[in-house]
């Protein structure tokens, strides 16, 4: 079962103009599901990631309707059929 | 004690007693003013070498001046007892006001008051370490003051003392009871940092948000567990959105994942009060995979023999024409929509037409650049400037791009947040860091200022391929001699007032210095209080602040043509970063500093508290030349005759961050055959680019 993620619409030129993203086979974690999301979307890696492989401040991830944050970070389990959200903090200016 | 003389303060009551001792109001004998007067208690017990600390810490802290911020007087010893004398603040605790929770916007009013003393204090490496809601006073008119600054954890006796206690975790005593605010990686033993002060303000945003603690216990064990390892019970329904998710972020467990800047907070808290009121702006992004072109806007029609201006806001960048009398301005933008654009740049060698622009967002930062205007930008697959994964460091902006000389056209520079210097050999396609200012030992000891540690200014010696010069927030100027691969501090007779030693080898906060173009061994320079000039190429430096309403500043020009001329705009202060007295005023030296005068004709005198930042204002190369300056209230201003009459060229312009101006060919270009107008382009940036196609037929110097 397919892993879906939702690109904000400030990233959906960077994926084709696309909104959802399906990935076919990221088990694993949330770190594999992402680098099989850079395979497909290559510029989304650096809006989301530091050079030090964080995940920037001002985004955040969630995995189903959990940040993050509090499940693992980027080593938070993905199971089949997960819907993983990318967006912006509410924060700045 | 009462009615007790302590050196020339007569005790007049008891106000307080806790941990840290008791406070008295005190009757100040000399100045004649009521203080208060904090004693530290001689059961604290203090052992020399941490009496000596809170001594060294207090003095410290006594150097902030903020108006959020409970300003300490003096701190001495007096007949074996320590004591502190600081600003009586009357008002109401914010504990004691909480109740059962404040109005979100009472939360937000006093939390944008916090973070910003915060802010300031993280500045100045000053850290508090035991924020509270107790120990945060609310004055009648609701000016909010923070107690007990750099004071806390410089005692780690009564830390530990504190953090154990038995005593009741609300409520408690008027000082004890800080486990409920203790960040997790203190609880773990770890030294706190600017980020577990951030925790702090998060737990004392819930408090007041809510009215009870986040992290509660019958004991201090069940407190300490929550804090590590429970989320705190959801905030009531009144709270916005926005504020619960600051909240939040503030109150992350892991350091690195809360806001890294007391700044962030306090700008987070400022865009929920605005949204509250209803003038949130949706962003809409234009951005394509790897160009963008940008539909909607206006596009400049350049032509040889203009005048461009380069500007970027904290919102977008604009780009202005005009024809070389400088009178009408075609204005197109805002390009990069919602994006911060701390610097601009123009590359007219090679044959090129380019424009660089880096750009800011939560997305990141990237260098953009256009050859045909602004109508297409690129927009890079990757990050072109990456810290390399060995130094932990991560991009936060790019403050300054500096074009390489004439003779190495392919040779670009960037100056970047954290402080660093990239270079590019291949006009832009590729970078690296270098490694020989990034790896200099002092740059453990660089302290950010209050926009950061930040690299801003560059300057090549046109003479010298090997010289380089840059300026850093704060660890002062640097220079190289050998190319990059080595560089040191260059900051003699350059003042500080923010440490014991008024005369460091480095740590000052230059905000922003310029080279002569005609004599490019001779620097202006506007420091963190101070404006100074160099005739040895920055080895030693002299006061020149001699006529102007005040030394601190951000913006420094040098005269495009006029060796012995500068220009800078003063602001009043540290804490009134405006325009003096309301009256905005470029001033002018043409005499090396000696003395400088106002230049006012066209400028609001009345009412105008305006700021112009570091890069704000540039001047171009024609004679008589232009000169330009953007305020952070988005107005921009421009004279094409060096400043002695002004016109607003633009209004209602985002926050101005960055000015550039250049001038496309030679005034005479239109008459020449195409084939020989090839582009001679002189921009303003942090040096002067020279001609490098094409000789120039007459250069007018003054």
């Amino acid at each position: 079962m397919a892993v879906t993620f939702h690109i904000p619409g400030s990233l959906r030129s960077l994926a084709g103009g696309r909104s959802e993203v399906e990935l076919d086979d990221p088990a694993g974690t949330l770190s594999d599901a992402l680098q099989a999301l850079w395979v497909v979307c290559p510029a989304i890696r650096d809006r989301v990631m530091t050079e030090q492989g964080q995940v920037r401040e001002h985004i955040n991830i969630f995995v189903g309707k959990e940040h993050i944050r509090y499940t693992g970070g980027l080593a938070t389990p993905i199971l089949p059929g997960a819907e993983i959200s990318i967006l912006p903090a509410i924060s700045g200016g | 004690m009462i009615g007790e003389l302590l050196g020339h303060y007569r005790v007049v009551s008891k106000i307080g007693e806790g941990g840290m001792g008791i406070v008295y109001r005190a009757r100040d004998e000399v100045l004649e003013r009521d203080v208060a007067l904090k004693v530290v208690g001689k059961s604290a017990a203090l052992e020399q070498s941490s009496r000596q600390n809170l001594l060294n810490e207090a003095r410290s802290a006594s150097a902030l001046s903020h108006p959020n911020i409970c300003t300490i007087h003096e701190v001495g010893e007096f007949d074996g007892e320590l004591y502190m004398v600081m600003e009586l603040v009357e008002g109401k605790s914010l504990r004691a006001l909480i109740g059962g929770g404040l109005a979100a916007e009472s939360v937000m009013r006093y939390g944008v008051q916090i973070a910003g003393a915060l802010a300031h204090a993280h500045g100045r490496n000053i850290v508090h370490h035991d924020l509270k809601s107790g120990n945060i006073i609310v004055t009648p008119q609701g000016l909010v003051k923070i107690l007990d600054f750099g004071l806390a954890t410089r005692v780690p006796e009564l830390a530990a003392e504190q953090t154990t206690s038995s005593a009741p975790l609300q409520g408690a005593g008027p000082i004890g009871g800080t486990l409920p605010y203790m960040a997790p990686e203190v609880l773990r033993g770890q030294p706190g940092d600017y980020r577990s002060d951030l925790w702090g303000l998060g737990v004392v945003l819930y408090e007041s948000a809510s009215g009870r603690l986040p992290f509660a216990g019958r004991t201090a064990l069940e407190v300490s567990s929550a804090i590590l390892h429970e989320v705190p019970p959801p905030l009531p329904d009144r709270i916005p959105p926005g504020l619960a998710a600051i909240i939040q972020r503030c109150l992350a467990k892991e350091a690195a994942q809360r806001y890294q800047q007391a700044g962030e907070v306090q700008a987070a808290l400022e865009a929920v009060q605005s949204a509250s009121v209803g003038t949130r702006v949706q962003p809409r992004e234009q951005r394509g995979p790897l160009t963008t072109v940008l539909r909607g806007i206006r596009h400049l029609r350049v032509k040889d023999g203009d005048v461009l201006l380069l500007v970027g806001t904290v919102k977008g960048a604009f780009l202005l024409r005009s024809s070389r009398d400088r009178r009408r301005w075609d204005v197109a933008g805002p390009y990069f929509h919602g994006q911060a654009i701390y610097s601009m740049a123009y590359d007219g060698r090679d044959g090129r037409h380019r424009l660089w622009a880096s750009t800011h967002s939560y997305w990141g930062t990237y260098l953009r650049s256009s050859d045909d205007f602004g109508k297409v930008w690129t927009n890079p697959q990757e990050a072109n400037l990456k810290f390399p994964p060995e130094t932990g460091a991560v991009l936060k902006n790019i403050w300054q791009i500096c074009l390489g000389r004439p003779e190495e056209p392919q040779a670009l520079y960037c100056g970047v947040e954290p402080a660093a210097l990239f270079e590019s050999r291949d006009a832009g396609e590729t970078w690296s860091l270098v490694r020989g200012l990034f790896d200099h030992p002092h740059r453990p000891r660089w302290t950010p200022g209050n926009g950061g540690l930040t690299l801003h200014t560059i300057a090549l010696d046109p003479a010298n391929q090997a010289r380089i010069y840059v300026g850093i927030s704060a660890g002062g100027v640097y220079k190289t001699e050998d190319g990059g691969r080595s560089w040191r501090a260059a900051n003699r007779g350059i003042r500080v007032v923010y440490q014991p030693d008024r005369y460091p080898e480095f740590g000052q906060c230059v905000h922003k210095f310029a080279m002569q173009p005609a004599r490019p061994d001779r620097f202006f320079l506007q420091s963190h209080w101070g404006l100074y000039r160099s005739d040895e190429g920055a080895e030693s430096w002299t006061d020149v602040a001699n006529g102007v309403p005040s030394d601190f500043g951000f913006a420094i020009v040098a005269h495009p043509h006029n060796p012995d001329g500068a220009y800078v705009l003063p602001v009043e202060s540290d804490e009134f970063r405006c325009a003096p007295d309301g009256r905005l005023r470029v001033y002018r030296t043409r005499n090396a500093g000696a003395s400088w005068e106002p230049l006012m004709r066209g400028l609001p005198q009345k009412g105008a508290y305006e700021t112009v930042l570091r890069d704000a204002m540039t001047a171009d190369g024609l004679d008589p030349h232009g000169l330009y300056f953007g305020t952070r209230s988005g107005q921009l201003y421009g004279s094409a005759d060096e400043g002695k009459t002004w016109t607003r060229i633009l209004e209602g312009l985002p926050a101005v961050v960055c000015v550039r101006s250049v001038l496309i060919g030679e005034p005479c270009a239109g008459r020449s055959p195409k084939a020989a107008r090839a582009p001679r382009v002189r921009s303003s940036g942090a040096r002067p680019a020279r001609p490098s196609v094409g000789k120039s037929k007459r250069r007018r110097r003054r």
